[in-house]
C-alpha cells in the first residue's frame, strides 16, 4: 500500500481497472433502472462516486480504464450504443481524481478527505468539459448550448454526488484496508 | 542437493504489517506424488506457508523472510514468476475469485496464453486438461453460470495446463455442497496418483483423511506441532479447533478422561398457532423459467430450530425468501402471523421475520457497529429510546458490546458474522432465518458461534430461545443438523422430501444420498448409539455412551 | 437482477464484420463530418442514407430499441431547440450571419418581469436545425447497433490487435467477466437491505438525504469488490500474466468485406476533408428553394 507511484502499470491496476469499470458500469445501468428524482435535466448518477473513489485509492490508469471501460459497459448494458467522447469523460474524471493518490496515506482524515474530493471536483469539470466540447464539435451546436445542454446539468449532478457519497466511501474503505496489508 | 520437488528449511516469516512472525521454522520434505494434507485453526499460518511455496511471498507480500523454500532444488525467490507457475499451480479459497475469464476455453487457456505458446499448444493443452478432469462438456459455457463445484474443476484446469509438477490446494472445499467435496478430494487424489505432489490446506480433515493423504501437518501459532502419518491418531490435533471424525473425538474424550459437556437441551416443542405457513405454494422466476417450488407446504410453530438441507440450487433459499415477502408465490399463499405475504411489504414483515444473508460482507455499511444495528430498527420506526434499549442488549447477548465504536468492516470474518446477527436482533423479529450461518468459517469459529447461540449459558437461557419464537437455518453441513436442530427438513426436486425430527429425518441414508447429502460419521456414529442416548448428540456428549 | 447483453448472435452482413471494421468506420464518418465541418445537406443527407441502411441491415428487433429510440429523438430535438434557440451567435457563424427573412420572435422572459430577450427566428436557424438533427442522427445511427452486434467476449481481441497493450486490452476482458458478478452481489444486498426494513423507493426528504440513502446499497458491493481484486491479483499473477508478451486465442482477419467498408470509411473521411478544404465545398448555406418555401 505504501511506496505507491503515480504511473504504474501492472496487474494491480489491471485489476483494479476491470473492477471498477464493472462497477461503474453495473452501477450506472442500476440506476437507471431505479430513476434519481431528476430535477429539469440534471441527472444524478451515483456511480460517479464510486468512480471518483478508485480514482484516488487506486490512482490515474485506474481511474482512467475505469471510467472509459465503465462507461462504455453502462451504455451497452442499458443498449444506448457507444459514444467515445462521453467515454473518454468519464476517463478522465477519473484519471484526474486518481492523481490525488500518492497524498492519500489515510482515508479518515478530514483533510485526506477533503482533498480528495477536491481532485474528484477538477476531475469532474475537467471530464464532463471535454466531452461537452466535444459534443459541440461532433453534434455541431453552440458553445452555449454545450454548456447548458449537456456541461452545466452532468457537472451539478456529479458533484452533487461526488460530495455525498465519496467520504462514506473512503471511510469505509479505511476499515477495509485496515484488515489487510500487502 | 535433494532432488525432492518441495524442500523447505526452517522457515520463518513476519508480515511487515505485524509484530509477530506468521510462521516459524518450518522444515519439510516433499516426495513426488506424496499428498501432504495441512490443517490447524484459522490464522496458524497455512496460507502463508502457501505463499511462501507459490512465491507470492516475498513477490508480492512483503515482510521477513528466513530460511529456503526449494522447487526441484532451486529457491523459489530466485525463480522467475513465470518459471514458478509452471512448477506450481495454485487453487485458491474461492474459485469465484480466482476465475478471470467469461468463458470456459478462455479461462483454462488464460495461463498458457500468458506464457505467450503458439496457439496449437494452447487449445492441445486446454483439451487435454478438460478431458483429464471430465468437463469437455464445460468446455464452451461461461463460467458465471457454473455451479460451485463447476466452477471448482474449471479453476483446477486451468492449474493443469501450466503442467505444474506441484499442486498447492488452500482449502478448495470450502464452497461446496458435501458431495461435490467429496468429487473434488478424489480428483485430488487420482492426479497424486500420477505422480503430481499436493499440499492439501484443509480445515475439514474428516472430509480430507477419506482420501488418505500419506502425511498430516499440523499447525499451531505458526508452528508445526505435528508431521507424521495419519493412521496412529495424531493426539497432538485439538479436536476444538479442526473437525475430526466422531469416533477420533471419542477416543481423544476418554483419554483425557474430560467430563463430558451436558448435552444441548433442545427447545421444547409447544405447538400453538403457526408463526409461518406456506400454502400449496408455486414459484418461478419468469414465466419462461421453469418451476423453482411446486406444492410447498410448511408450516413453522414457536419452538422449532428448523435446519433446512438440500443440494445445490435446489430452491432453499427460493424458500426462504418467500417467508420474509422478497418473492411472492406464483400461486398459493405464504402467511405470517396469520397474513398474506402479498398484502405486507418487506419492511413490515421484518418486524416479524428476521433474516440473516450468507455473507456478512452483503449487508454490512455503517462507520460503527452501533450505527449498523441502528439501521434496521430505524428503518422499522421504533422510537429512540427503545432503539438504544434493543441495540444495547443484542450487541450483550452476542458479547461484542466492546466493539460498538468500531467499524463492522474492520471487524474479523466471525465478529461481522455476529454484527449481521445482532442486526437482526435488534430488530425485535419474533423468527430467526439464516442462510448458510456457518458457510466459509473456520470449524473453532463456527462451534463457537452456534453454541452462543443455541446454549444457555450461566443458567440464562440462549439467544435464540430468549430472542426468537422459532428459528431457521439453511445448511450444508450435516452435523449442524445433528447438533443443534429439533427439526430437519430435506428439500430438493423443487418442494419438501421429509420432515421431522433429526433422528428421524436423517436416518434414512439412502433419501439423503439422493439429494446428495453424505452421512457424516458424527451422524452415524449417533445413529448407532441412539437406543442409548435416545436423541442426538455432539461428538464429546458421546463418549459417555460409547463402549 | 441478471446482466443480460443486448448482443445476440444473428447472421447479418454486419455481424460477419471484423469488429475493427465497425469501430474504424463509425470514427471516420464521426471525424469525417465533424473535423471539416460538414454542413452542406447535399453531403449530410447520403451519409445518413449510407447510416440508414447499415442500420437497417443490422435487423435490430424495434421492440429492444424502441425505448433508446424514444429517448435519443427527444434528446436530440431538445438540444437543437435549444441550439436554434440560444445561438444567437454560434453554430457555424455563417449561420446568423447569413441575412436572413425572420419568420417569427421568441420573447424569452424571466416570469413576472420584463427582463429578456426577444430571439428571432429566422430561416436560417430553421434550416440549419434540420441539418443538425440529420447529422446527429447520422451519427446515432452507427454508434446504437454496436453493443447489440458485436459480442462482448471479442472486445479485448479487438482491441489488442488494434494496437493496445496486452494489459488494456486484457482490462476489458476482465470487467466483462466481473460485470455479472457484481450485478449479481448488488441485488443480493438490495434484498438483505430490504429484510433489514430498507426502501429505496420511499420517497421521504430532500435529493440529498436521498442519494445519502443509496449507501447501504453501494458501500457492501464496493468494499466486497475491493476485497475481491487483491485475491484476483494473486491468481493472475500465479498464472504468470505480465511476464510474457501474450498469445491471445483468437485472431481476428480482415476479409474482402471488411476492405469494402474500411474503403468507404477512408473514403468518407477523406472525401470530406477534400471537399471542405481543396474544393471549399460542404459548408453552410441555405439553399433557394428552402427560403422561397417562406416568401
Ligand atoms: N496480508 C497480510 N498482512 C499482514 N498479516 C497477515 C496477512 N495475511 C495474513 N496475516 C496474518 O498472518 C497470520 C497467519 O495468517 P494465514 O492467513 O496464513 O492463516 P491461515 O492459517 O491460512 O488462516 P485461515 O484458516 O483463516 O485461512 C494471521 O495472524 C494473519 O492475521
Ligand atoms: N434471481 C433469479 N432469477 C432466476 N433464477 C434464479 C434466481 N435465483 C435463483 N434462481 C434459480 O433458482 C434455483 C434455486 O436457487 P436457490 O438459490 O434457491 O437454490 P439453493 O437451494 O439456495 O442453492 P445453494 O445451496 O447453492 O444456495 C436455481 O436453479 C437458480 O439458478
Ligand atoms: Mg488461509
Ligand atoms: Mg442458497
Amino acid at each position: 500500500m505504501n511506496d505507491k507511484s503515480t504511473w504504474e502499470f501492472g496487474t494491480r491496476q489491471v485489476v483494479y481497472g476491470a473492477i471498477g469499470a464493472a462497477l461503474y458500469g453495473v452501477l450506472s445501468w442500476v440506476t437507471n433502472i431505479f430513476p434519481l428524482p431528476a430535477a429539469g435535466n440534471i441527472t444524478f448518477r451515483p456511480a460517479v462516486a464510486v468512480l471518483i473513489f478508485f480514482g484516488v485509492a487506486y490512482g490515474p490508469w485506474v481511474g482512467l480504464l475505469a471510467g472509459f471501460i465503465g462507461n462504455t459497459l453502462g451504455d451497452a448494458l442499458s443498449g444506448w450504443g457507444f459514444y467515445w467522447h462521453w467515454s473518454l469523460g468519464s476517463g478522465i474524471m477519473g484519471l484526474v481524481a486518481g492523481l490525488v493518490m500518492t497524498q492519500i496515506s489515510d482515508f479518515r482524515a478530514k483533510d485526506q478527505i477533503i482533498k480528495a474530493a477536491i481532485y474528484g471536483l477538477v476531475g469532474i469539470i475537467a471530464g464532463m468539459l471535454f466531452a461537452s466540447l466535444m459534443e459541440k464539435v461532433v453534434g455541431g451546436i453552440d458553445i452555449k448550448t454545450a454548456l447548458i445542454g449537456y456541461f452545466v446539468p452532468a457537472t451539478i449532478g456529479n458533484v452533487v454526488v461526488v460530495g455525498i457519497l465519496l467520504p462514506v466511501l473512503m471511510i469505509a474503505f479505511a476499515a477495509v484496508a485496515s484488515r489487510r496489508g500487502r | 542437493m535433494s532432488t525432492h520437488p518441495l524442500v523447505i528449511e526452517n522457515l520463518t516469516f513476519k508480515y511487515r504489517t505485524r509484530p509477530e512472525n506468521a510462521i516459524e521454522n518450518i522444515s519439510l520434505e516433499l516426495k513426488q506424488g506424496e499428498l501432504l494434507l495441512i490443517a490447524g485453526a484459522s490464522g496458524c499460518g497455512k496460507s502463508t506457508l502457501a505463499r511462501c511455496i507459490n512465491g507470492l511471498i516475498p513477490r508480492s507480500y512483503r515482510g521477513e523472510r528466513r530460511g529456503k523454500v526449494l522447487l526441484h532444488g532451486k529457491d523459489v525467490a530466485d525463480l522467475q514468476i513465470a518459471e514458478v507457475a509452471q512448477t506450481v499451480g495454485s487453487l485458491l479459497q474461492d474459485p469465484e475469485r480466482q476465475i478471470v475469464a467469461s468463458n470456459v476455453f478462455n479461462e483454462v487457456a488464460f495461463g498458457p496464453e500468458n506464457l505467450g505458446l503458439p496457439r496449437g499448444e494452447i487449445v492441445e493443452r486446454v483439451d487435454q486438461a478438460l478431458k483429464r478432469l471430465n468437463i469437455e462438456y464445460l468446455r464452451d459455457r461461461e463460467t458465471f453460470n457454473l455451479s460451485g463445484g463447476e466452477k471448482q474443476k474449471v479453476a483446477l484446469a486451468g492449474v493443469l495446463t501450466m503442467n505444474p509438477s506441484i499442486l498447492l490446494l488452500d482449502e478448495p472445499l470450502a464452497s461446496l455442497d458435501p458431495a461435490s467435496a467429496h468429487e473434488a478430494l478424489e480428483v485430488f487424489r487420482s492426479l497424486a496418483d500420477e505422480g503430481k505432489t499436493i499440499v492439501l490446506i484443509e480445515h475439514r480433515v474428516e472430509d480430507a483423511i477419506a482420501i488418505k493423504p500419506d502425511r498430516l501437518l499440523y499447525m499451531e501459532g505458526g508452528k508445526i506441532q505435528y508431521l507424521g502419518a495419519i493412521d496412529n491418531l495424531p493426539k497432538e490435533i485439538d479436536y476444538t479447533q479442526v473437525k475430526l471424525p466422531a469416533t477420533w473425538v471419542v477416543q481423544r474424550v476418554k483419554e483425557l478422561n474430560q467430563a463430558a459437556e451436558t448435552p444441548t437441551p433442545l427447545a421444547v416443542e409447544e405447538r400453538g398457532e403457526p408463526l409461518v405457513v406456506f400454502e400449496d405454494v408455486d414459484f418461478r422466476y419468469d414465466e419462461e423459467l421453469p418451476f423453482v417450488l411446486k406444492d410447498v407446504n410448511l408450516k413453522i410453530y414457536a419452538g422449532d430450530l428448523i435446519a433446512v438441507l438440500g443440494p445445490n440450487g435446489a430452491g432453499k433459499s427460493t424458500l426462504v425468501k418467500h417467508a420474509i415477502g422478497l418473492l411472492k408465490p406464483t400461486s398459493g399463499r405464504v402467511l405470517v402471523e396469520g397474513k398474506d405475504t402479498r398484502k405486507m411489504s418487506v419492511a413490515q414483515i421484518a418486524r416479524a421475520l428476521g433474516y440473516v444473508f450468507q455473507s456478512p460482507t452483503h449487508m454490512l455499511y455503517a462507520p460503527t457497529v452501533r450505527e449498523e444495528l441502528e439501521f434496521g430498527p430505524k428503518n422499522l420506526k421504533y422510537d429512540s429510546a427503545e432503539i438504544s434499549k434493543f441495540v444495547n442488549e443484542s450487541l450483550s447477548s452476542v458479547n461484542l458490546e466492546e466493539f460498538v465504536e468500531y467499524p463492522p468492516l474492520a471487524l474479523s470474518f466471525g465478529q461481522q458474522k455476529r454484527t449481521t446477527i445482532a442486526a437482526v436482533l435488534a430488530m425485535r423479529s419474533k423468527i430467526l432465518v439464516m442462510d448458510e450461518p456457518t458457510a466459509g468459517q473456520d470449524f473453532a469459529n463456527y462451534t463457537h458461534f452456534m453454541n452462543a447461540l443455541c446454549q444457555p449459558s450461566d443458567g440464562a437461557q440462549s439467544i435464540l430461545s430468549a430472542n426468537f419464537a422459532a428459528t431457521l437455518f439453511i445448511t450444508h453441513d450435516v452435523d449442524l443438523a445433528v447438533t443443534y436442530a429439533n427439526r430437519a427438513l430435506v428439500f430438493g426436486d423443487k418442494r419438501i422430501i421429509a420432515d421431522g425430527k433429526p433422528q428421524d429425518v436423517l436416518k434414512d441414508t439412502e433419501l439423503l444420498l439422493k439429494y446428495r447429502i453424505r452421512p457424516t460419521s458424527l451422524l452415524k456414529l449417533n445413529l448407532d448409539l441412539l437406543p442409548k442416548t435416545g436423541k442426538f448428540l455432539p461428538a464429546e456428549a458421546l463418549a459417555a455412551y460409547a463402549s | 437482477m441478471l446482466v443480460a447483453w443486448k448482443y445476440r448472435p444473428r447472421n447479418t452482413f454486419i455481424q460477419r464484420l471484423d469488429p475493427r471494421t465497425r469501430l474504424i468506420f463509425l470514427f471516420c464518418v464521426i471525424f469525417g463530418v465533424s473535423i471539416p465541418e460538414i454542413w452542406d445537406y447535399r453531403i449530410v443527407l447520403p451519409l445518413f442514407l449510407v447510416s440508414l441502411t447499415l442500420y437497417l441491415m443490422a435487423r435490430i428487433a424495434w421492440k429492444d430499441v424502441k425505448r433508446v429510440w424514444t429517448y435519443i429523438l427527444i434528446l436530440v430535438v431538445f438540444i437543437v431547440g435549444l441550439n436554434a434557440l440560444l445561438s444567437a451567435r454560434g453554430g457555424p457563424s455563417s449561420v446568423t450571419n447569413i441575412v436572413s427573412p425572420v419568420i417569427f420572435t421568441v420573447p424569452l422572459k424571466i416570469p413576472f418581469t420584463q427582463l429578456g430577450w426577444d430571439i428571432p427566428v429566422t430561416v436560417s436557424k430553421i434550416w440549419f436545425s434540420f441539418n443538425q438533427m440529420f447529422r446527429m442522427l447520422t451519427m446515432t445511427l452507427l454508434a446504437i447497433p454496436i453493443p447489440y452486434t458485436i459480442d462482448p467476449n471479442i472486445y479485448g481481441t479487438a482491441f489488442r490487435q488494434m494496437g493496445a497493450s496486452d494489459k488494456v486490452s486484457f482490462t476489458m476482458d476482465l470487467a466483462f467477466r466481473f460485470l455479472p458478478t457484481f450485478a449479481r452481489d448488488f441485488s443480493i444486498t438490495m434484498d438483505a437491505q430490504r429484510a433489514r426494513g430498507y426502501e429505496l423507493e420511499s420517497m421521504e426528504g430532500g435529493i440529498f438525504s436521498r442519494i445519502r440513502r443509496l449507501a447501504p446499497l453501494i458501500i457492501p458491493v464496493v468494499m466486497q469488490s475491493t476485497v475481491t481484486g487483491e485475491e484476483v491479483i494473486d491468481a493472475m499473477d500465479l498464472r504468470a500474466f505480465g511476464t510474457n508478451r501474450r498469445t491471445w486465442l483468437k485472431d481476428l482477419k480482415y476479409a474482402p468485406r471488411d476492405y469494402l467498408i474500411l474503403g468507404l470509411g477512408i473514403f468518407i473521411f477523406v472525401g470530406c476533408c477534400v471537399l471542405r478544404w481543396g474544393f471549399g465545398v460542404g459548408g453552410y448555406f441555405v439553399p433557394d428553394f428552402f427560403t422561397n418555401l417562406f416568401l
